[in-house]
Order: C-alpha cells, then sequence, then structure tokens
C-alpha cells in the first residue's frame, strides 16, 4: 500500500485507523477511531462503537496505511470524496 | 491549471472502488445502510474517473437502488438454461445475465478437442 501512503490526499479515508493529534477543539485531541464516513467538510470517525463527526478543517490527524502512520492537516483533505482524487 | 495524471488518477480510483466494495461487504452484516452508502461512493468514483468496475463486484450490488446485494440475504440468484436471474430483494429490480463467457469457453474446448481427433 506504497501508493496509499504517498497520495493520502487523493485516497480512501474510510477504514483507516485515525487518531486526532492536533485541534482547535481540545475536547477531540486524542480520539483514535475508525474512519466510516466522508463528506466535503466532516469525517465520521467511529470511536469505540460510537460514532463522532470531525470537521476536517480544524484538525490534524494521523492515519495508519499498513504499518505506516501518516499525519495530514485536515485543510488539504476538505473536499467531497470523489474530488479529492483530482486535487 | 496544473496538468492532471490521468493515468494516478484512474488507478487511485480503482483502487478505491476495490476497497469500497471490499469494505461494504465487510459491514453489511453490521450495518447494511452503511454498505449501500459504499456502494453509492464507489459507484460515483467510477463515473467521475470513468473507470470500470472490477468484473468480480460487478453482481453484487442493484443498479436501480444502489444496496450492496448478498445472495440468501436480499438478493436471489436463480439458474435457468440461458442465464443467469438475479433479482433484488430490496427494490425488486430484476437482472437477467446470458452465459456469454461460459459458452464461449465451451465453443474453445470443443474446437480443442476436435483438432485433437483429426
Amino acid at each position: 500500500m506504497n501508493l496509499r501512503a504517498k497520495y493520502i490526499t487523493k485516497h480512501e479515508l474510510i477504514g483507516l485507523e485515525c487518531e486526532i493529534v492536533a485541534a482547535t477543539d481540545p475536547t477531540l485531541v486524542g480520539l483514535r477511531g475508525v474512519v466510516v464516513d466522508e463528506t466535503r467538510n466532516m469525517l465520521t470517525l467511529e470511536i469505540e462503537g460510537k460514532r463522532k463527526k470531525v470537521a476536517k478543517a480544524i484538525a490534524t490527524f494521523r492515519f495508519r496505511v499498513g504499518n505506516r502512520l501518516v499525519e495530514v492537516e485536515g485543510k488539504t483533505l476538505v473536499a467531497r470524496p470523489e474530488d479529492r482524487i483530482k486535487r | 491549471m496544473r496538468k492532471r495524471n490521468l493515468k494516478l488518477e484512474r488507478r487511485i480510483a480503482r483502487e478505491r472502488i476495490e476497497i469500497l466494495m471490499q469494505l461494504a461487504r465487510e459491514v453489511f452484516r453490521n450495518d447494511p445502510a452503511l454498505a449501500k452508502r459504499y456502494v453509492e461512493l464507489a459507484r460515483k468514483i467510477a463515473m467521475r474517473y470513468n473507470v470500470r468496475f472490477p468484473r468480480k463486484w460487478k453482481r453484487f450490488f442493484c443498479k436501480a437502488c444502489g444496496s450492496f446485494l448478498v445472495p440468501g440475504v436480499n438478493m436471489r440468484v436463480r439458474c435457468t438454461k440461458q442465464r443467469v436471474v438475479i433479482t433484488c430483494l430490496e427494490c425488486g429490480h430484476v437482472k437477467r445475465i446470458p452465459y456469454i463467457r461460459e459458452k464461449k469457453a465451451m465453443k474453445n474446448e470443443a474446437k480443442l478437442k476436435g483438432e485433437e481427433k483429426v
């Protein structure tokens, strides 16, 4: 999955383990879950059985891709999932 | 406008469709609505980047209602002499698939056998 790590901004986020490493909202920092859905501005994470929607623009995410961890600023992910492949 | 790398986009599109359909199958037991959402996303991506669905996933969603189909649960599969009939139990849409590849394979086999005898 080397392609996926390098092109994380274009690739599928759904199904990846995700941790919020920084956010304007301190209650979000440190949350860890799996991405289950995505819209233009939000990621839906499933955290300990509960679904939580997080705005992309306000946070920095760390995704686990294969055995690598990739940190991404949420701002670069703002786009509809089908549009992200293009940008 | 930056030059778009079509090859890369298509490759990623194909991978994402595969990933999404695989996920759809996994989540279906717990959340069929989510599986339907993944099918919807996969189809959008396929349409946007003009990429065909992988053959192994082609028959597992309903083109009419977009549900992810699982034989026995929301899908009825019947084999007649001429074709395979797939019925979506969610919306009632029926898909009929004639045996094209299988017939070709049979033809080729017969041809090979014929040549051997001669």
